[in-house]
């Protein structure tokens, strides 16, 4: 009986390894996990007007966006921050922007933070929330994972190290930062000022604290007020064509700005 | 005289033998009451969230709408491809194990020990050296393709270590009888041995399959992101756990469609079981009503 299971199981195998779609009519996408989202969701809306196209996204990380897009392993590379200067050898493309903003229990009191009352606290000067007006209770610096853009964004905007922070929690993805953030009542965390803003909105306990007296809010992001702030990129090794160029035009136009509002992000233009 | 059975009945040590009862109760319900809790929780923020169309539509905004039907049609076909790839496999080393390697000998426990540790690697171990040789090594770039065959190494200890477990389960006389008849070592695996581990055989399938189903950090670098319905093998396609995993890290407000996601896969996990039992059922009342 086993064996007609696995004779079953061979045919349908076989019957499903054909491939068929060209792969001339595939691109793929591969990088940053804050743009995979949104990026699928204007690749479907793409394969709507093309008839016959795929897009295929897949997830890992800006780095790694930025090493397939060099080795040709995927078409287009995702990143959710500028290219660095070893990185001139690649095109980047703005698709949308997106504010970095530090987030707070909403039952902590403190309601404002320096610039230097940031740094203290994540190179551990400061470690109890009396130090900057708050009630008493050790603080919980949650920091984000080596390697992601956010971290990257945050050290270079602080002049900081990656070694000078000490973390008490390290975190990957954006909405771990939130729900750190959102079940710890003495956390600090930074997290992308779109999405904090949508859930603070939907009731959880979370606020954004301003930077250099400018409140983060999208607002702020979309004209440029606000200092804390990256693009996401496409990136491509070389000048693109045919339906790669296709795509990356089409996310840059207007028709896709209703899809990068949904993802929280703030769209390009005025 | 006393009678042997009142031994039994008898409590010796009241108190130590009642101490131990409710400890055992104790831990029982608190294993019991975990899961409750845990399958309540999900019903709680997920159930508002599940019906018909949840189950039969694609995936829309990220997953904050829509359903899910591709998912589930790409996890079935992931795990497919793993347990078509593993099992026959899996048998073939589990019979060498028991039936072809002397008890102890260094073939043996080099087998033996290569596949303990193999169980115990990390899955996204498994992950990357599923992306390496799978994707870009043979090619197959992200696809279910690559993602089955990866959980194939990673289900293949478990298959094996069970159905090895089951096989040496068959007692030796039964051997020793089918030699004495002049059945042919293939035979005798066939017609008895095998027959007789079944439903052994299929409880490590059902073990590799749940562990297969739940698998996320194998997967994301193999079979991939792709959230469309798949046309062949090739193609990438998302699985239910990858899904549930971008839903809660990475889409603000995906919470609910994570959650409903996550009582789909507990559903799927439990009619795989059903069917399983079921079916080792069938096979047991058979061979009692026709051997």
């Amino acid at each position: 009986m086993l064996s007609k299971l696995f004779t079953t199981g061979a045919l349908i195998f076989v019957a499903l390894s054909t491939p068929v779609i060209a792969a001339d009519d595939k691109i793929v996408i591969t990088g940053s996990s804050t743009v995979a989202p949104l990026i699928t969701e204007i690749g479907k809306r793409f394969e709507e007007k093309n008839p016959g196209v795929r897009v295929d996204v897949q997830t890992g990380g800006s780095s790694r966006g930025i090493n397939d897009a060099r080795s040709g392993l995927a078409d287009i590379g995702m990143a959710s921050r500028a290219l660095k200067k070893d990185e001139s050898d690649l095109k980047a493309y703005t698709i949308a922007r997106d504010g970095i903003g530090v987030v707070l229990n909403s039952a902590n009191t403190v309601s404002t933070l320096t610039d230097q009352q940031i740094v203290d606290i994540y190179t551990g000067k400061i470690s109890d929330w009396s130090a900057v007006g708050g009630t008493q209770g050790p603080i919980t610096v949650v920091n984000k994972a080596e390697g992601r853009s956010t971290l990257e964004l945050f050290l270079h905007f602080f002049k900081l190290k990656a070694s000078d922070i000490k973390a008490h929690v390290v975190i990957g993805d954006n909405q771990q930062g939130i729900k750190t953030v959102a079940g710890n009542p003495n956390a600090i965390g930074y997290v992308s000022v779109g999405t904090a803003e949508f859930e603070a909105g939907q009731g959880t306990p979370i606020k954004l604290l301003g930077m250099g007296g400018v409140a983060a809010s999208v607002e702020n992001v979309r004209n440029g007020s606000f200092p804390l702030a990256r693009p996401l990129n496409l990136v491509t090794s070389k000048e693109p064509t045919g339906m790669t160029k296709l795509f990356i035009d089409y996310t840059q136009s207007a028709d896709t700005h209703d899809l990068v509002k949904e993802q929280f992000f703030v769209p390009n233009g005025p | 005289m006393p009678e042997p059975a009142n031994l039994i009945d008898r409590e010796i040590h009241p108190v130590r033998d009642r101490v131990l009862l409710g400890a055992v109760w104790a831990a029982a319900m608190l294993v019991a009451g975990a899961f409750v809790w845990l399958l309540a929780d999900l019903l709680w923020h997920g159930a508002g969230r599940l019906d018909w169309s949840f189950l039969s539509t694609a995936p829309r905004n990220s997953g904050r709408a829509g359903g899910i039907w591709p998912i589930v049609v790409s996890t079935v076909l992931i795990v497919a491809v793993a347990i078509v790839v593993a099992a026959p496999l899996g048998l073939a080393t589990a019979v060498l194990l028991s039936e072809f390697t002397r008890r102890g000998g260094t073939t043996e426990r080099a087998i033996g020990l290569s596949l303990d540790v193999l169980a115990g690697v990390p899955s996204i171990v498994f992950g990357l050296f599923g992306n390496a040789f799978f994707s870009v090594w043979l090619g197959l770039g992200f696809s279910i393709l690559s993602g089955g065959l990866t959980l194939a190494c990673m289900v293949l200890p478990i298959l094996i270590r069970t159905a090895e477990t089951g096989l040496r389960m068959v007692p030796d006389d039964w051997r020793l009888g089918a030699a004495a008849l002049g059945l042919s070592r293939t035979t005798a695996l066939h017609q008895i041995l095998i027959p007789v581990a079944t439903p052994v055989l299929l409880a490590g399938l059902m073990l590799g399959i749940g562990r297969a189903m739940a698998e996320t950090a194998a997967l994301v670098f193999t079979s991939g992101y792709v959230d469309r319905m798949p046309s062949s093998l090739f193609d990438s396609g998302r699985a239910i756990s990858v899904h549930i995993y971008d839903l809660t890290m990475n889409v603000a407000g995906g919470d609910r469609s994570a959650y409903a996601s996550a009582l789909v896969l507990i559903a799927l996990l439990v009619l795989v079981n059903g069917a399983a039992i079921w079916l080792s059922d069938r096979t047991l009342q058979r061979k009692i009503a026709t051997r």
